[in-house]
């Protein structure tokens, strides 16, 4: 099962790639957090392939619940307080928070 | 497997296209279609719950955040991003997928294939048993959510 587990690790990995290239390249801040989103599947296949490779695919589907209910906390925290830096603001720039008064 | 190939790529075709579509709202929907194949993925894995939860909650609940978001930051949707960003893209990934496969075939054999101790019983007792303290976890970290977005979404005091 070693070639198959090393087959969605490839896959996760270029995921990863994908999202963190997004975090380093992009400006817009709703872009960076579908660079977060990219990311965290890539997480979530390598969780699930990992117990799909060693025959441990329930407590695998266990940890994932428990991953994407994490991701979704994290999501709705972070678009409310994009949502309040475009009020401050009145941009999506990341680069204009460089600018922060007091 | 041939099947599994096609939408491991298609899962890696939409989620460049979200990053680098320029109009937001096909960048969401392109990540909910990613989703979806993972979805679809994760059921072909004989993972039918986290599927159905992919599909359901990220590809649903997740993408209806962002295109809320985005339709309330109307206006803010044209910050100019680099364009040498989107030209050295093609080489890093090139590159990347170069060196994924290097490193994946040289660990290829090395890696020893301690088979786990198969599972027993069904997902909800793996769920309610072994894993009781992540569902603690996980009520503590909606709450964590909800008061977040509350407190982010107060309205300010009259000063």
């Amino acid at each position: 099962m070693s070639s198959t587990w090393l087959f969605y690790m490839a896959f996760a990995a270029v995921l990863v790639f994908i999202g963190l290239y997004c975090l380093l390249s992009m400006r817009n801040l709703i872009k960076l957090f579908i660079g977060i989103e990219v990311i965290s599947k890539g997480v979530s296949l390598a969780l699930v392939a990992t117990g799909f490779a060693k025959k441990n695919i329930l407590v695998a589907q266990a940890l994932a619940v428990t991953f994407i209910v994490i991701e979704v906390s994290v999501v709705a925290t972070a678009l409310a307080i994009i949502i309040n830096t475009y009020r401050h603001t009145g941009s999506l720039d990341v680069r204009r928070l460089t600018k922060l008064k007091g | 497997m041939i099947i599994e190939i096609a939408l491991l790529c298609g899962l890696v075709l939409f989620s460049v296209a979200a990053v680098f579509f320029r109009d937001l709202l096909r960048a969401a929907i392109c990540l909910a279609v990613a989703s979806l194949l993972l979805g679809i993925i994760f059921f072909r894995m004989k993972a039918p719950y986290i599927g159905a939860f992919e599909i359901s909650v990220v590809a649903g609940l997740i993408t209806v955040l962002f295109i809320t978001t985005i339709a309330l930051t109307k206006t803010g949707g044209d910050v100019r991003e680099s364009k040498a960003a989107s030209w050295i893209f093609p080489l890093f990934f090139v590159a990347f997928l170069i060196l994924d496969f290097l490193v994946m075939k040289s660990l290829m054999g090395k890696i020893p294939a301690v088979e786990g101790t198969p599972d027993q019983g069904t997902f909800g007792e793996v769920l309610w048993k072994m894993r009781t303290f992540d569902l603690v976890g996980q009520i503590g970290i909606i709450f964590a959510g909800v008061l977040a977005v509350l407190a982010l979404f107060r309205k300010r005091d009259k000063e």
